[in-house]
């Protein structure tokens, strides 16, 4: 059951991690396109569980768990994050999303949180967030699927909190579509690996780095 | 599973300089306010910078670099995700990764200030990621706000009463006000300032140095 809670213990939004502050690209195309309808908002949430949660997150994730205790091999994999995210909003926002839970897991002494830590700030290691994540939650004790499913929920609760915020829906109608796409996340976490770690969202890719030259904005990205 | 150890759980940051807050309503003077705490810290020869929690942009991140009163490498912004509550309290992990990067970039940093985004009277500053923080407020929000006790008046270690000089202009009996401010904070400081002039900043700097720098 141990493992159950401290996947709990880590998608929940309680557990200080900076994710409160990055719509990743959801301010930029509401910006865009007006006002998204609730199907519309599920179907570029669901997209984006596809299109880069699973194939490019998820990907990275499984493998810096796997690698943990070699951080080199952690450092690689930080790169090719780094080389296969095309819009730089994302790519920053990652890193300091990933910084953030970094410092929250050195602070409470999670083994191997502080050597990581000692890494990206020498410049070694980039830090980004599904990478940070699957080598502090090997070190926190959660086991690979459990983090992969935490990861995934992070992601999608990310996405529908930044939408309450942005006012796109309410609070309880953004429950709604993280209930009916919780079966997608499942299934996406449970399909083979790919080889390579890819995203392909267009259209969030566009309105983040629109979104970047923006004045005004509630969101890192 | 690794369970955690008797040497595990949480520690002691790693970081070495001091880190404080400024936190207070929008609009009560926490921008002018570091605008005049930065020539007095330099005079004090204080080696420090800044973090802003801008709300929406970058207003604050970018009057503090073109001020000239400090490098602009110095000054970082972290945008609030439309929660200056929780980038200062609930989720302060930004503000602490934005502080260690500071840290990194300028050896020998004595003071990190972090500036919250402004907010309402219940606003506090995590001790996560503070050593000591001050609430701003100004006469010209209104007498009454000592009165009503937010977390944030009572909770400070230092309270600014700013924009004293505009009290005959708003109606406010000053020393009424701050009377009533000491009243609710009991032996806690208040330090009456007025920004745009100056006034009181050296106390609150002196203060500050006292607090968390240990200077004499």
């Amino acid at each position: 059951m141990i493992g159950q809670l401290l996947a709990i213990w880590q998608a929940d939004t309680a557990f200080p991690s900076g994710g409160f502050a990055f719509s990743n690209g959801l301010e930029g195309l509401a910006a865009l396109s007006g006002p998204i309808d609730e199907m519309e908002l599920e179907n570029v949430v669901a997209n984006a569980l596809r299109r880069r949660w699973a194939s490019a997150d998820r990907v990275a994730l499984a493998r810096a768990y796997r690698v943990a205790d070699d951080l080199d091999r952690v450092e690689a994999i930080d790169r090719e994050v780094e080389a296969s995210t095309l819009a730089e909003p994302f790519r920053l926002g990652s890193r300091r999303n990933g910084a953030s839970l970094i410092a929250a897991h050195a602070r409470i002494g999670t083994p191997g949180a502080r050597e990581f830590q000692g890494r990206v700030r020498q410049g070694r290691a980039l830090g980004h967030l599904p990478v940070a994540q699957g080598v502090l939650w090997r070190g926190a004790g959660l086991d690979a699927a459990s983090a992969m499913l935490a990861s995934g929920y992070v992601a999608l609760s990310g996405f529908t909190t930044a939408a309450v915020r942005l006012g796109l829906l309410g609070a309880v109608s953004a429950q709604g579509i993280v209930r009916r796409l919780l079966p997608l996340l499942a299934e996406l976490a449970a399909a083979p690996l790919p080889s390579r770690i890819e995203s392909f969202s267009p259209r969030l890719d566009i309105a983040a780095m629109r979104h970047a030259r923006g004045e005004v904005r509630l969101f890192s990205n | 599973m690794l369970e955690w150890g008797a040497t595990q759980g949480i520690g002691p940051r790693t970081s070495s300089a001091a880190r404080i807050g400024i936190g207070g309503p929008v609009g009560s003077g926490k921008t002018a306010l570091i605008e005049r705490l930065i020539p007095a810290l330099d005079a004090r020869n204080v080696d420090f910078a800044v973090v802003t929690n801008d709300l929406v942009t970058k207003e604050d991140a970018e009057r503090l670099r073109r001020s000239g009163l400090i490098d602009p490498e110095r000054v970082s912004a972290v945008e609030a995700g439309a929660c200056p509550h929780t980038v200062i309290r609930e989720d302060p992990t930004l503000n602490m990764a934005a502080g260690d990067d500071l840290e990194s970039r300028f050896p020998g940093l004595e003071l990190v200030i972090f500036e919250s985004g402004g907010d309402n009277l219940a606003s506090t500053f995590s001790l996560d990621l503070v050593d000591w923080w001050m609430f701003v407020i100004d006469v010209a929000g209104g007498d009454d706000i000592p009165r009503k006790k937010g977390p944030g008046v009572l909770k400070c270690d230092l309270l600014v009463v700013n924009k004293v000089d505009l009290a005959p202009h708003v109606g406010v009996d000053l020393s009424s006000m701050l009377a009533e401010a000491q009243a609710a904070r009991g032996e806690r400081p208040v330090v009456a300032t007025n920004a745009r002039s100056g006034e009181g900043v050296d106390t609150v700097a002196d203060m500050i140095c006292r607090a968390v720098l240990f200077h004499t």
